[in-house]
C-alpha cells in the first residue's frame, strides 16, 4: 500500500483505523469453524430454499383464514351463489321437465323447527296439502326475485290446500330474517334451516325449490329460480291428484275399517 | 494476495468456477481474513467468528453470488455484517446508558481503563457507526490493506472514483471524530 501520497488527513484517519486491527495473538479456528458450517449447513439446507418457506408461509395463512367463520361463511356464500347463477343459465327445459310419476316419488324428509312465532313447525304437520318448500336467504339475489311470486302462488292456491314453506339458510337466523320480514309482507310460514336439513335436500345454491304432494312424497326438487309458469302448472297438477283418504284426520274423513 | 482479481483470468475463468465451485475450499482459503475483517469492528472474537460462519452459509445459500466474483462477494458482506453488528451493540449500550439511572453501575471505570487502547478503538467504532454505511465499508477495507482496485471491485465501484471517494470518506470520519471526541 503507498502510503506517500497521502494528505495529513489522510495519514491521521489511517492511523486511527489502524487502531481497530485485531492483536496478532487471536487467530481464527478454520477447522473448528469449518466444523461448524457444516453442521448448520445440514440444518439449513431444506429451510434455505426461500419459495419454501414462502409456500409454507401461504398455507398457514390460508389455513388460519379458513378456520375463521367470516372467510368460511364468505366461501359458502360464493360457490352458492356461482350454482344458482350456474342453474339460471340453464337451458329452461330442464325447469319445464314434468313432475315425477307417483310411483317414483320419496317421502320428504321431514323436520321440526320453530317459526317465527316460536311454534313449532313440522312439515308432517301439513297432511293433504300440496307444500311448496322454498330454501332461501336473505343475501340471495334469485331468492329475493321470486318470493313475490311464491307470495302470489300463496294468495291463489291457499284455499285448494297449497302451502308455501320458506327455510330460510341465513347463518344469523332470525337476527337477518326478522327484519326482512317487517319489510316484505310474506303471507306463508317462514322458519330457520339448519345444515342437517339442508343436506337432506341436497341443498348446494340456493334458491331451491321442492314440491311436495299430498301424500308427503317430493314430486319435483329443482335448485335455481323457479320458472313461474312451469312451477305454477305443476301446483295445479299436485293439486288435481286425489287426496290421500286414509291419512287425512283433518277434514274427519272417517277410518274405513276392514269389513268382517 | 489471492483474492478479488476483477481483471484478468477471474473473469475468462468464470465458466470453469462455476463448474468447480467448491465452498469448503473457499472457506478454508478466506475464513481466517474474513474473521479478522470482521473483527476489526466487532468487540467480540467468538462473535466475530460466529458472524464469519454466517457470511459463507449466505455465500453457499446465494447462487447467484457464488457465479459472480464470491471473493469480493464475501468481503463485502463480511465488511457489512462487522458494521450491522457494530450499530446493534452501540444500540444495546446507548439503552443499558439509559438504565444505570434505574440500576447503577457496580464496577467504576478506572483511569486505566480510559485511557486503554480498547477505549480508542471504541471511540474509532462508534465513528465508523455514525458515518455514512457506504463510507465506513470503504474506509475499513482500505485500511486492511486491499488495494483501490481491490475495493472497487469488493464495493462494485467505478476504479476511477475510488480516490475521490476515498477523501470524502476520510474527511467525514475526520469531522465525526473531533465533534465527538475533539482533537485527541
Amino acid at each position: 500500500m503507498d502510503t506517500n501520497n497521502l494528505v495529513p488527513e489522510g495519514r491521521w484517519v489511517q492511523q486511527h483505523l489502524a487502531m481497530l486491527d485485531p492483536n496478532d495473538e487471536w487467530h481464527p479456528d478454520v477447522s473448528a469453524s469449518l466444523r461448524k458450517f457444516r453442521e448448520l449447513q445440514g440444518q439449513r439446507s431444506w429451510l434455505n430454499r426461500r419459495w419454501m418457506f414462502a409456500a409454507t408461509t401461504a398455507a398457514v395463512a390460508c389455513l388460519c383464514l379458513l378456520t375463521l367463520p367470516s372467510p368460511k361463511v364468505l366461501a359458502h356464500r360464493c360457490i352458492e351463489c356461482t350454482v344458482a347463477v350456474w342453474h339460471s343459465l340453464a337451458p329452461s327445459t330442464s325447469v319445464q321437465a314434468n313432475l315425477k310419476p307417483p310411483a317414483e316419488r320419496t317421502l320428504a324428509p321431514d323436520f321440526n323447527l320453530k317459526d317465527a312465532n316460536g311454534a313449532d313447525f313440522k312439515l308432517s304437520g301439513l297432511k293433504n296439502k300440496v307444500v311448496l318448500v322454498n330454501f332461501w336467504a336473505t343475501w340471495c339475489e334469485g331468492c329475493q326475485e321470486e318470493i313475490p311470486w311464491l307470495i302470489e302462488f300463496q294468495k291463489m292456491y291457499g284455499r285448494q290446500g297449497f302451502v308455501v314453506v320458506g327455510i330460510s339458510m341465513d347463518d344469523d337466523g332470525w337476527k337477518s330474517v326478522r327484519p326482512w320480514l317487517k319489510e316484505k309482507k310474506v303471507n306463508y310460514p317462514i322458519i330457520i334451516g339448519n345444515r342437517k336439513l339442508a343436506d337432506q335436500y341436497k341443498l348446494v345454491g340456493m334458491p331451491l325449490t321442492a314440491l311436495v304432494d299430498r301424500q308427503g312424497r317430493i314430486a319435483d326438487l329443482r335448485p335455481g329460480l323457479v320458472d313461474r309458469a312451469g312451477v305454477q302448472q305443476k301446483i295445479k297438477t299436485l293439486l288435481e291428484e286425489p287426496m290421500d283418504i286414509a291419512h287425512d284426520a283433518s277434514v274427519g274423513v272417517p277410518f274405513i275399517a276392514p269389513q268382517k | 494476495m489471492y483474492i478479488v482479481n476483477a481483471s484478468t483470468d477471474a473473469v475468462a475463468d468464470s465458466a470453469a468456477k462455476e463448474a468447480h465451485f467448491d465452498i469448503e475450499v473457499l472457506f478454508r482459503a478466506h475464513y481466517a481474513r474474513v474473521a479478522r475483517t470482521i473483527a476489526r469492528v466487532v468487540r467480540d472474537h467468538a462473535r466475530s467468528e460466529e458472524l464469519a460462519v454466517d457470511v459463507f452459509l449466505k455465500l453457499w445459500r446465494n447462487h447467484k453470488a457464488q457465479q459472480e466474483n464470491a471473493e469480493a462477494w464475501l468481503y463485502r458482506v463480511a465488511v457489512n455484517a462487522g458494521l450491522d453488528e457494530l450499530r446493534r451493540q452501540n444500540r444495546r449500550e446507548h439503552y443499558e446508558r439509559m438504565l444505570t439511572w434505574i440500576r447503577p453501575r457496580s464496577v467504576a471505570a478506572t483511569p486505566e481503563d480510559i485511557h486503554s487502547q480498547s477505549q480508542r478503538q471504541d471511540k474509532v467504532r462508534s465513528v465508523l457507526s455514525a458515518i455514512e454505511p457506504r463510507q465506513a465499508q470503504f474506509l475499513l477495507l482500505r485500511s486492511q490493506d486491499f488495494s483501490y482496485q481491490e475495493v472497487a471491485s469488493i464495493l462494485e465501484l467505478n476504479p476511477a472514483s475510488v480516490g475521490t471517494l476515498l477523501s470524502r470518506a476520510q474527511e467525514s470520519f475526520r469531522k465525526e471524530y473531533i465533534k465527538r471526541y475533539g482533537h485527541q
